[in-house]
């Protein structure tokens, strides 16, 4: 039965730019999970609105949905769909806009979160859920008033690999149960167990495509992953003979033996979400001030803010929040500016990325992938001597992942040491070392040794498991 | 006009640098859980609504109640100044605005009037004070989130909903707040401690870290209000509650 | 607080605007110092909401929200009383906003607006201080006190918003186009 149709829709938001749908059209039945790729800015966010049906600018063609039809939707960020304190109240609160009486909610709300497979009390704070477990929150608050639909919007990013597991599992048994599912993505592997239409979203219409077949490369195969290069007789830019990171309420993230990071060096920080990869990252820039004394050593000193000037830089996740000048170039400038350092390298930087063409546009007004890419830039173009990425991947397709992998490569090649978190092992990237976080512990291993048995045991599933047609 | 500019934006910097080292116990977290202090004894939130009305009476009673009625209400005062000391709350704040205020009034007093009417300087300082432990009281007794819950009973669902929604992204704002300010910081911005020492670097702050927060607050506005009506806010005229 | 004509998102960017307000002013809990400097926070997110949500009553409601937000967090030195605190100068600056001919540049009017909140500040301290028995010579001096050192926080902050309302629009982030 279709539940849902969409029938030749053109759409655009602004008529020089040209459509963003060409006459797309699409079919949801009961039962059929839809994956829906594409590159930043093809249009997947709209294409969501647009099933949903809160679009809010006019388009032609016709949508055509199956009365009465209920339609689920988990955004990107759960963080930011989250409007109570409680477990219960969150997954309460459509019931109570649908006038549900309070005495018949409680089953209702049970009901729903055993279907999303969040076994927690009605009661618990949402503050204490990890990650995966709010997505599944978000996941039982939809289900509560039972839609026919389902729509997910980049989930794979946001989860690590359990996280993914866990979902995918929950989402074959909602299909089962005959539920619809659409998957938006960028990442083409993901969610393979229960795809059942696989589609691409470029030149304004969706276009099916069949999963790649090609097989499954291991770590130690994957291109220019073993760069022995023999670095000791640099003085180290990181040091530490052991680091225990623990926040002042005694919470442990993580041992360690002793770290050590030189110039030049490439190193991937792996772990799952909240093992501490982003505190790591803080506490190696000396902005993270809840955890304990650190026996560290950053560039000849301990860490602190504004110790360090334009010799170390930090990219936090989301670094699109750091943009506020007028254009492209002049948000390039600010820190040139500051430092002294020569101007000229802004425009340079823009050039080599490809986006020399928006120097002069508003940073707001460009998109995701762009932004990103600009506050990276920004933060490249100072030529530090330590450099540090926050999950500088997420939420970029295979195109701007070659730009970013390309833009690590060269800053090590000048010399800069680079330490980039990760959930996953990105496979386009040439690393020296991993250093994986798990049970608490913080391992270092040498990138061609990562295939060997002990890290694999230790790091086992931390590789993506789709690698195989990014890039 | 230079300095008092400079002493106004010291202020506000201060406040900035405040919270932005904040990180070791936000004074309340999303869970609704004060980490800090364990002494809230109202739970319920009838009894909480009690407690701001009574709170209210004692407050205004400092404003209205003729002199001759003051020494109950001081006793009232004092008990809930006593309370409030045994279930963990601190005086001191109240002791220093106490003595500044005392300090300030009876300087004017004796300007204006000579030593003789300085005593109603002194009372009126006493009458100020008495208008301000009831609230400091109910600080202690009621959780931010029981009043808060108590407050919307008089609010239209909308607001009462943005007033829940804005309390429990506070931990958030101040995190956002944060981390912003440290990215600038990293990049050069001259907002640090010692840079803002020269007031030529003030409309750095505003620019480097609360412009970028209000575009924060924009998007993430304009996601929350899409996640509340996708799951059908505002769509039913008679919304039922959560039972607590 | 009428919510007519308040989309769902104005509304959460009214409230998020009031928290932020509270929340910086909650740093300086029972700190004392120089008289007025709350009126450069109340300020500078009173007219950030007029400018952004561009509507008649956004700054009521703002104002509102941010008295009901320090009530529950216990903010400020007024106790219950710190409703009226923020409300007055809020509510002063929307009845402004009623009469104030829209002819008036973006500037002059917010400034006007600051001035206007101040005053509505100053003479509730005013009233309090009658109230409480202080003799009519002190407590003027107390309000041309708060009158004068608020309003120059007020007056500066009002001076920062329109730049900053500027960048806003020019980045395509705001949506209204009535205030220019």
């Amino acid at each position: 039965m279709c539940l849902l149709e969409l029938k030749a829709i053109s759409f655009g938001y602004q008529a020089a730019i040209g459509e963003l749908f060409d006459e797309l059209s699409l079919q949801l039945r009961q039962g059929e999970c839809h994956l829906i790729h594409g590159s930043t800015g093809s249009g997947k966010s709209t294409l969501l609105k647009l099933l949903v049906g809160v679009l809010s600018r006019p388009f032609s063609g016709e949508r055509v949905c199956q009365q009465p039809c209920s339609i689920g939707v988990v955004m990107q960020d759960p963080n930011v769909q989250l409007l109570r304190q409680t477990v219960g109240a969150e997954v309460a609160f459509a019931l109570e806009n649908s006038g549900v009486p309070s005495n018949k909610m409680i089953d209702l709300v049970a009901h729903a979160l055993r279907q999303a497979g969040l076994y927690v009390a009605l009661n618990t704070p949402i503050a204490n859920l990890s990650l995966g477990q709010r997505y599944r929150l978000m996941i039982a608050a939809q289900l509560v008033s039972s839609p026919q639909i389902l729509l997910l919007d980049e989930p794979w990013a946001q989860l690590d690999n359990q996280g993914v597991d866990e979902l995918t599992e929950l989402l074959f048994e909602l299909q089962r149960r005959g539920m619809a599912i659409v998957i938006v993505e960028h990442h083409r592997g993901a969610f393979s167990q229960c795809v059942t239409h696989r589609w691409m979203l470029s030149g304004g219409k969706l276009i099916s495509y069949q999963p790649c077949d090609e097989p499954v490369i291991s770590v130690c195969q994957l291109p220019g992953l073993n760069r022995r290069r023999d670095l000791s007789l640099l003085a180290p830019v990181v040091v530490s003979k052991a680091l225990t990171l623990q926040f002042n309420d005694n919470k442990l993230l993580f041992h360690s033996s002793g770290l050590n990071l030189y110039p030049g060096e490439v190193v991937a920080l792996i772990g799952d979400n909240g093992s501490g990869k982003s505190t790591l990252l803080k506490a190696l820039a000396g902005i993270q001030s809840d955890i304990g004394a650190l026996d560290l050593n950053v560039l000849g000193v301990r860490p602190k803010l504004g110790r360090y000037g334009a010799s170390l830089a930090l990219l936090h996740q989301r670094p699109s929040r750091q943009l506020f000048e007028s254009t492209v170039i002049e948000e390039m400038q600010f820190s040139l500016k500051r430092y002294g350092l020569p101007i000229e390298r802004g425009i340079g930087m823009l050039t080599k990325l490809g986006l020399s063409t928006l120097a002069n546009l508003s940073p707001h007004t460009l998109s995701y992938g762009q932004q990103h890419l600009v506050a990276l830039a920004s933060l490249a173009c100072l030529q530090p001597k330590l450099l540090l990425l926050d999950d500088p991947f997420a939420g970029l397709d295979s195109r701007y992942v070659d730009v970013v992998v390309d833009l690590i490569n060269e800053l090590s090649q000048q010399g800069c040491a680079i330490l980039l978190s990760n959930h996953r092992v990105q496979p386009q990237l040439a690393v020296d070392h991993y250093w994986c976080i798990a049970q608490q512990t913080l391992r270092c291993y040498r990138a061609e040794s990562l295939a060997g048995e002990v890290a694999l045991k230790h790091c086992d599933g931390m590789v993506s498991d789709g690698y195989q047609d990014v890039g | 006009m230079r300095s008092l500019l400079s002493t106004a934006m010291a202020w506000f910097l201060m406040v900035i640098k405040m919270w932005v080292k904040r990180v070791k116990t936000p004074f309340f977290d999303r869970s609704g859980r004060d980490r800090t202090s364990p002494h809230y004894v109202v739970r319920s939130a009838k009894l909480c609504a009690l407690c701001i009305v009574a709170t209210l009476c004692c407050a205004s009673g400092a404003f209205f109640v003729p002199n001759t009625a003051l020494i109950p209400l001081l006793l009232i005062n004092a008990a809930l100044l006593g309370h409030g000391r045994y279930l963990g709350g601190r005086v001191r704040g109240l002791l220093l605005l106490f003595a500044i205020q005392l300090l300030i009034t009876s300087m004017l007093y004796l300007l204006l009037h000579g030593v003789e009417r300085l005593h109603e300087g002194g009372l009126a300082v006493t009458r100020i004070m008495l208008a301000i432990i009831p609230g400091w009281w109910l600080s202690i007794v009621c959780t931010p989130q029981r009043i808060g819950e108590v407050l919307s009973w008089c609010l239209p669902r909308k607001w009462a909903f943005v007033m829940a929604a804005s309390f429990s992204l506070l931990p958030y704002m101040a995190k956002e707040t944060r981390e912003i300010y440290q990215m600038q910081v990293m990049r050069g911005a001259n907002i640090t401690a010692k840079a803002l020492c020269y007031p030529k670097h003030w409309p750095e702050l505003i620019y480097c870290v609360l412009y970028p927060l209000l575009i924060q607050l924009l998007k993430l506005s304009k996601q929350m209000a899409l996640a509340a009506k996708l799951r059908g806010f505002g769509s039913h005229k008679r919304p039922t509650h959560w039972p607590d | 607080m009428s919510d007519k004509g308040f989309s769902l998102h104005d509304a959460l960017f009214i409230g998020f605007c009031a928290t932020l307000l509270v929340a910086l002013k909650g740093m300086l809990r029972l700190k004392l110092g120089i008289t007025g400097h709350s009126m450069f926070l109340i300020c500078f997110f009173y007219l950030i909401c007029y400018g952004a949500v561009g509507k008649a009553g956004a700054i009521s409601a703002c104002g509102m929200l941010a008295g009901l937000l320090a009530m529950m967090l216990s903010v400020g030195k007024g106790g219950p009383f710190i409703l009226l605190k923020f409300a007055l100068p809020a509510i002063a600056m929307d009845l402004c906003l009623l009469i104030l001919p829209t002819l008036l540049g973006l500037k002059w009017r917010f400034i006007m607006l600051a001035l206007v909140a101040t005053l509505a500040w100053a003479s509730k301290g005013l009233i309090e201080d009658l109230l409480v028995g202080m003799s009519i010579a002190v407590a003027l001096v107390q309000f041309a006190k708060s009158a004068l050192f608020g309003s120059l926080f007020a007056v500066f902050a009002a001076t920062l918003v329109p730049p900053v309302l500027q960048r806003l629009r020019s980045h395509d982030l705001l949506d209204n186009t009535e205030l220019k």
